[in-house]
């Protein structure tokens, strides 16, 4: 009795271990666990920041294929405790592979803040962008901390052929209107910066023409580039904050005081 | 066995091969007991004596040269029919993979496959339709006892896969500089190795098939094995996947 007990425990092991490495195709989209992150996230940060001065948050990207540097990240992140949220700028997965986005996710699902992702370029490949949509939402979104909104937007235009709008300027014209009653002072986040190649540079100028129509502009976040640094790209006040890849080990804290911000890079 | 049956399609040798059988059953069932371990050897393939010229009959027309070139053609053609037709679940090559495929080789140690495969749609927009090149090599056949059934301790090597639909693609798109990703999102590379078991089906119950194998495969792909090469975060249950399948031999 107690053999064919264990003997059926091991079966049912083996079998539910066996769910887990049965795969359908890389690209598949068939996603286990929690779908629309950022949804969820950002109701958490809307809640946790209500009537908050003072924001401070993080801002990394490019985390494809180095999972062992992004489970440090969150256990270094996981060690401060005067973090509201984080931001990713994109570039989840290397291959818009099904997995990597789920493993991405189940790794930052780690964080004890919450977090929102933006769309990089390498996370359209394949079936990726479907991907991104189920696990975390539209690639285009935006949020109010405090009385700061941030705006979020997909700016990979290489990746569309100009067959759809990258930038939205509709969304972002929108977002410069919508609940405008909560927020004095607006963030633009994107994955890849004004006047590099895979931008659509034809409208650089119109974009940036459109962003600093945003109620209180304070700067823009972007990542792709794997190295950190800012730029003050237009000439125009405008200052774009560049988040390295976690292969270098170190990420952006921005600190949004009732008088202006501060920037910092951590290395971990 | 039944190597022997393939490779000797004459019904004549067959009907041989049988009364070999009979005979040397016989022959350990009488042999007296003059040591008292009696070793029993099975042979996998049974050499026979050629056979006897006056029992064939020849025509007294000799085959022109039209006649020996149709036959060779049809020969041919004839190697070109499916020895077997395969269903394998999962092994990312799509939900259900259906298709065909040849054995061959002296002890038909080497399987060519050609699988269509099904992937509904899930989270994406569309369900996807995927085609399989699959070589296989499966070194030994052991035979279960005395029983119809056989166990085939290994089966590997590799398969191609590749995904159909205009979101993926072999070449990068002439909207990337050249050389911008280094990977095609439309063809994997995968190798694998599994176990087989399969069973002779008597041939008074035959019907479709001479013989049923079930299988199971461990795979990786290109892309699992560069993303679990610098992380010690993926374990195999991440980058292995585990399918199962069957295998109808029907010649």
């Amino acid at each position: 009795m107690k053999q064919t007990l264990l003997g059926g425990i091991c079966v049912a092991c083996l079998l539910l271990s066996g769910c887990e490495m049965i795969d359908y195709h890389p690209y598949d989209v068939r996603i286990d666990g929690e779908t629309d992150i950022n949804a969820h996230h950002i109701e958490q940060i809307e809640r946790d920041c209500l009537g908050k001065d003072t924001i401070r948050f993080v801002t990394m990207g490019d985390s494809q294929r180095w999972y062992d540097e992004t489970v440090d990240f969150v256990n270094h992140l996981n060690q401060r405790d005067d973090i509201d949220f984080v931001i990713h700028g994109g570039d989840l997965s290397d291959f818009g592979v099904t997995d990597e986005f789920l493993w991405q996710r189940d790794i930052l699902n780690g964080l004890k803040v919450p977090y929102v992702a933006l769309i990089g370029n390498h996370d359209c490949l394949g079936t990726g962008e479907e991907t991104f949509r189920a696990v975390f939402g539209d690639p285009n979104f935006s949020f109010i901390a405090g009385r700061i909104k941030f705006v979020c937007l997909n700016t990979n235009a290489i990746e569309y052929d100009y067959s759809r709008p990258i930038p939205d300027f509709k969304f972002m014209a929108d977002e410069a209107q919508s609940r405008r009653e909560e927020f004095d002072r607006t963030v633009c986040c994107m994955h890849i910066r004004p006047l590099i190649d895979e931008f659509n540079n034809n409208v650089a100028e119109v974009f940036e023409y459109v962003i600093t129509q945003f109620p209180g502009l304070q700067f823009c976040t972007a990542a792709h580039e794997h190295q950190v640094f800012q730029l003050d790209i237009f000439d125009d006040g405008v200052i774009y904050y560049m988040s390295d890849c976690m292969k270098n080990r170190n990420y952006n804290v921005f600190t949004i005081t009732p008088n202006g911000y501060q920037h910092e890079v951590v290395y971990y | 066995m039944k190597w022997s049956i393939i490779k000797y399609r004459n019904y004549f040798a067959i009907a041989l091969c049988l009364i070999a059988i009979c005979h040397t059953g016989t022959a350990t069932a009488f042999t007296p007991a003059l040591q008292d371990t009696t070793v029993i050897t099975i042979h996998d393939t049974l050499y026979l004596p050629s056979p006897e010229t006056e029992s064939i009959a020849v025509s007294p027309v000799k085959p022109s040269r039209y006649d020996r070139r149709v036959h060779r053609y049809r020969r041919h053609w004839e190697a070109l029919i499916p020895t077997h037709t395969k269903l394998q679940f999962a092994g990312n090559m799509g939900l259900l993979s259906i298709g065909t495929g040849w054995d061959y080789g002296r002890r038909n140690q080497w399987e060519t496959d050609l699988l269509f495969g099904f992937l509904p749609k899930y989270d994406s927009d569309k369900a996807k339709l995927t085609f399989t090149i699959k070589q296989n090599y499966i070194p030994w056949s052991l035979q279960i006892r005395q029983s119809d059934f056989s166990f085939e301790p290994l089966s590997c090597g590799l398969y191609l896969n590749t995904v159909f639909g205009d979101e993926f693609w072999v070449h990068e798109p002439d909207r990337y500089p050249q050389g911008y990703y280094g990977f095609s999102s439309k063809v994997r590379f995968h190798i694998f190795a599994g176990q087989r078991l399969t069973y002779n089906i008597p041939s008074r119950f035959r019907v479709t098939a001479r013989a049923i194998t079930l299988f199971y495969e461990l795979s990786t792909s290109d892309l699992y094995v560069v993303s679990a090469f610098t992380n010690r975060y993926l374990k195999p249950k991440d980058y292995l996947s585990l399918s199962f399948g069957i295998k109808l031999q029907l010649l």
